[in-house]
């Protein structure tokens, strides 16, 4: 991940087939590798929304503290969700995401302005 | 002394001048126009207007200045004459040339003289006056005046516009005159000489260059004044209505 | 996608070409139809705006400028960082360019994004001498699209700009036709009560100010890379492609509020620079600047560009639509602006809780008396007409607390603020300044004079900077106008409270009644411009000169020269 573009920005997967990610942020902000259609990552960015407008993520850091607190509703500011991982600049997860069916899926950004300014890439299915 | 001084820039800069030659270009002075107070003119005619008096009087009458300077000094030329249509004669005719500077925030100073050459006697004065916006938004241009023989006077203008519209706008002025000492000869009695109040209603055609109007004008004389017009056989109170229009370039 | 693959290609060959690129232009005395009136102008290669001007990062550019006017002329590369001898300032870089005379600029582009040029000379700049510069940066960008446009929006107005400059000197409220009227007063004592609204007109015509100077200039037409609303420019795309439009402010006097009704836009660039990305319903450009945003229409529809004065007495219209000669609905004009006490809060001698009792020598803008020990507390009952304007609680730290300017989204949505652009990738390390200047930015409304620090630039001494130092910048704005303020040469790190985050920019707008911090890194040698980019302030003397003392090691002979002797005489 760079800012604000992964490489590559297509990948191509069979039906049923395991893929594993591993993911670096190269760049100089926080930035998230999401895997999921496009209605969800619209979804998500609303909550991502929310962690900036909280502090969570400030430009190139996280706060941790703030992402393990308690939002009530039993709901966090985590960012555990097994389809994504948030990383600050220099970090790198693994993701392994099973493709069940075809459909509409990309690996997107969802830090505010980023998806929109292109941070996204396209899964291809053979 | 200032003379040997600029000699000696002069060869300050000559001596420079060849080391320098590479970097001419950006040694540079600003020697442009920006650099320059701001020149700029303007002419303005507050009133130009025919009045058709209640006792069948036809005036043509302007009021109109133009000015030219910059901030910090403009030369202005004043000229105010009603002119009697069915007479072929100048009732007033007022030219005066004055200086310009700023005093405060809102108010000019002015000084200069003025030329009064109407039909009958005429009269040079010395002028001395105020001009500016006073606090809610009122027009003022007060002077003094002191004529040759030392007769003095002063003399009051003041404008308030409303706006109906951006467009539609009602002028109110008020003009007034005091003398403090008698002027026989051409009526001016000592005390309240004379008001000259108006309300035109103007629309503004053509930007603010061309605003035609109606409107009318009370003109009325007092005191000692009132009493030479009268024991000259004219009146001491008109009622005018006008048509004209205001006009700037 | 198809643009992305050139370029890369391109890229490949790139580094064993040595880029150098040869550019003409000349001035020309040109006709500009806006649909409501024509007018004779000044434009460039026989029309106004000018040509896109297209460069490449690294490139070496040479620009052959032939002036065909019977009068002196200039270009100056609006936030281009270039040898200030290449800067298109009379009188600071260089002498101008003489009529029938061919004056070639060269420079090296050292930056990437979308700028502008324009001219420096009298007043050829609001005539029409004006056009766009797009520079494609060596590497990729930070964000992506299908398709590009320049949308260049300027004032235009059917006067000459001697002929406005002249008028506004003579009658300062020549061109507003936005004033209060005796409507507005009953409407007001209707709202807020007769005594309210008589004591709040009273307040403003003790201080002889107009709530309703908002724009000096109306009047005008606004226009979209040169085509009015009727004649209605439009950007053609297909459906899903991603759009990247440059918006450029090329007006001599007007801030524009800007929205594509029916769409969102990223803002990605601020000035040339590339900015994290902000989603925004609607943001306003100040004179001079420039944002790029991204927009993703995915309907087979027109889209209206749609451009309000910031003072709401003009507009600018665009389309953005799959094909030719279709439209969307374009929008009404909101109620005008108003000042509010707040946006004059920032005048002198101002003691607000004593209105009436005021004394108006103390008024003159030139005394030096500071913003402190001001009481803003007993204001909230004076205006509550104008208070309303900050509907909602709408705030930005960029205008003043209660702030009739304060900008709000059409569609209740975001409204872009200065607060939200955070530099992509900072180009300075983040430093302690070495200094502070203050720059209070002042004028007479009444006079029609526009100074710094009380001082026309005709009376004033330049400001002198030290090579490699940083200096911060306070502009404390005494006046009830607007001004963006552009520094030539160098960057303007504009401080929004991100640190090493702050976005640079070339031009940074003080609103009324506020103050805003902006630091420079001092890495250009020489004399350069530093002015307010409304035209008729500049020229009524709101403009300085600074100059660079020192420089590199390399240069530092020459420029010690220029130290010594560039100064005004």
């Amino acid at each position: 991940m760079y800012d604000n573009y992964y490489e590559p920005e297509e990948i191509s997967v069979k039906p049923g087939e395991t893929v594993r990610f591993v993911v670096e942020n190269k760049g100089n902000l926080v930035h998230e590798f999401n895997v999921g259609t496009p209605d969800m990552h619209e979804a998500h960015q609303e909550e991502m929304m929310m962690m900036v407008e909280h502090g969570v993520i400030q430009g190139g850091k996280l706060n941790h503290d703030m992402m393990n607190m308690d939002m009530g509703n039993g709901h966090s500011m985590k960012h555990d969700d097994p389809n994504s991982v948030l990383l600050e600049p220099g970090q790198s997860k693994e993701v392994v995401w099973k493709f069940s069916d075809k459909g509409n899926i990309e690996f997107a950004c969802n830090v505010p302005g980023h998806y929109q300014a292109g941070m996204y890439g396209e899964v291809n299915f053979e | 002394m200032s003379c040997i001084r600029s000699i000696v820039a002069v060869s300050f800069l000559a001596s420079i001048g060849v080391s320098t030659a590479v970097t001419a270009q950006e040694m540079i002075s600003d020697t442009t126009a920006r650099k320059q107070p701001l020149t700029t003119w303007g002419v303005q005619f507050e009133e130009f207007e025919y009045r058709y008096s209640d006792d069948d009087e036809e005036l043509g009458v302007w009021n109109a200045d133009a000015f030219y300077g910059t901030d910090d000094f403009k030369v202005r030329l004043l000229t105010t004459g009603e002119y009697e249509i069915e007479e072929q004669a100048y009732e007033t005719l007022e030219n005066q040339l004055v200086g310009q500077i700023p005093i405060s925030k809102f108010f000019d100073a002015k000084a200069g003289v003025r030329f009064d050459t109407p039909e009958g006697p005429d009269r040079t004065y010395a002028v001395l006056g105020v001009a500016g916006l006073a606090p809610q938004w009122f027009e003022i241009d007060a002077n003094l005046y002191v004529s040759k023989d030392g007769d003095t006077s002063a003399e009051l203008d003041a404008e308030y516009e409303l706006l109906f519209t951006n467009y539609w706008i009602l002028a109110a002025t008020l003009d007034a005159s005091v003398a403090f000492s008698e002027d026989e000869e051409i009526g001016v009695g000592k005390g309240l000489v004379s008001t000259e109040t108006g309300l035109r209603l103007s629309y503004d055609l053509i930007d603010r260059a061309f605003s035609p109007y109606v409107g009318v004008v009370h003109e009325r004389k007092y005191g000692d004044s009132a009493d030479l017009a009268e024991a000259d056989g004219g009146g001491t109170e008109d009622w005018f209505a006008v048509i004209g229009a205001r006009i700037a370039f | 996608m198809k643009p992305r693959f050139l370029t890369g290609l391109l890229s490949l060959l790139m580094p064993a070409m040595v880029l150098a690129g040869e550019y003409d232009l000349t001035v020309d005395r040109v006709k500009i139809d806006t649909g409501d009136f024509v007018k004779e102008g000044i434009g460039y290669n026989g029309a106004s705006p000018g040509p896109v001007m297209r460069f490449k990062e690294g490139e070496n550019v040479r620009i052959n400028v032939t002036n065909n006017l019977d009068e002196m002329t200039s270009i100056h590369w609006h936030g281009l960082i270039l040898p200030f001898n290449q800067d298109g300032v009379p009188g600071i870089s260089f002498p101008g360019i003489k009529p029938g005379e061919t004056f070639t600029y060269e420079f090296p582009i050292q930056q990437a994004g979308t700028y502008w040029f324009h001219s420096h000379s009298g007043f050829q700049e609001p005539d029409g001498a004006y056009g766009a510069i797009v520079i494609e940066p060596e590497k990729r960008e930070p964000f992506r699209y299908d398709r590009e446009y320049v949308v260049q929006l300027t004032d235009k107005h059917p006067h000459s700009g001697d002929r406005i400059m002249r008028n506004l000197k003579m009658i300062p409220d020549y061109y507003n036709r936005e004033q209060q009227t005796v409507g507005e007063f009953f409407s007001d004592a209707s709202k807020n009560g007769l005594m309210n609204t008589i004591r709040d007109r009273m307040a403003w015509g003790d201080m002889r100010m107009m709530k309703a100077d908002v724009e000096d200039l109306q009047g005008f037409t606004g226009l979209i890379n040169g085509k009015g609303p009727e004649q209605n420019w439009t950007g053609l795309f297909e459906p899903g492609e991603r759009i990247r439009l440059r918006f450029i402010n090329s007006s001599a006097m007007t801030y524009f509020d800007i929205r594509i009704t029916g769409l969102d836009m990223t803002v990605v660039q601020a000035d040339g620079n590339n900015v994290q990305p902000v989603n925004v319903d609607e943001f306003r450009i100040g004179v001079a600047e420039s944002y790029d945003v991204i927009v993703h229409p995915k309907d087979e529809q027109a889209y209206t560009i749609f451009a309000e004065s910031m003072g709401r007495s003009g507009y600018a219209r665009a389309t953005l639509a799959p094909e030719e000669g279709m439209e969307a609905a374009v929008p009404q004009l909101r109620d005008p602006a108003r000042l509010t006490m707040a946006d004059m809060s920032g005048m002198p001698g101002m003691d607000h809780g004593n209105m009436a009792g005021m004394d108006h020598g103390d008024m003159d803008m030139n005394s030096s008396e500071g913003m402190s020990g001001m009481d803003h507390s007993n204001m909230e009952g004076m205006d509550h007409g104008s208070m309303a304007m900050g509907k909602g609680g709408q705030s930005d730290p960029f205008y003043a607390k209660g702030s009739g300017l304060v900008p709000t989204a059409a569609n209740g949505g975001k409204f872009l603020s200065y607060a939200d652009l955070k530099a992509q990738d900072p180009l300075y390390e983040d430093r302690e300044p070495t200094r502070e200047i203050e720059l209070r930015l002042t004028g007479n409304m009444e006079r029609y004079t526009w100074s710094i620090n009380g001082v026309k630039y005709e009376d004033a001494d330049p400001i002198r900077l030290k090579y490699g130092e940083r200096v911060r910048f306070k502009f404390v704005n005494e006046t009830m106008m607007t001004h963006p303020m552009h520094l030539h040469g160098m960057w303007s790190i504009l401080d929004v409270g991100a640190d090493q985050w702050n976005p640079i920019k070339h031009t940074v707008s003080v609103q009324p009644g506020t103050t805003v911090y902006m630091e420079t890194e001092v890495d250009e040698p020489g004399q350069w411009a530093f002015h307010c980019h409304l035209s008729y302030h500049a020229a009524a003397g709101m403009f300085r000169k600074v100059i660079v003392e020192g420089g590199p090691e390399s240069t530092q002979a020459k420029t010690d020269v220029i130290a010594k002797d560039g100064g005004e005489v």
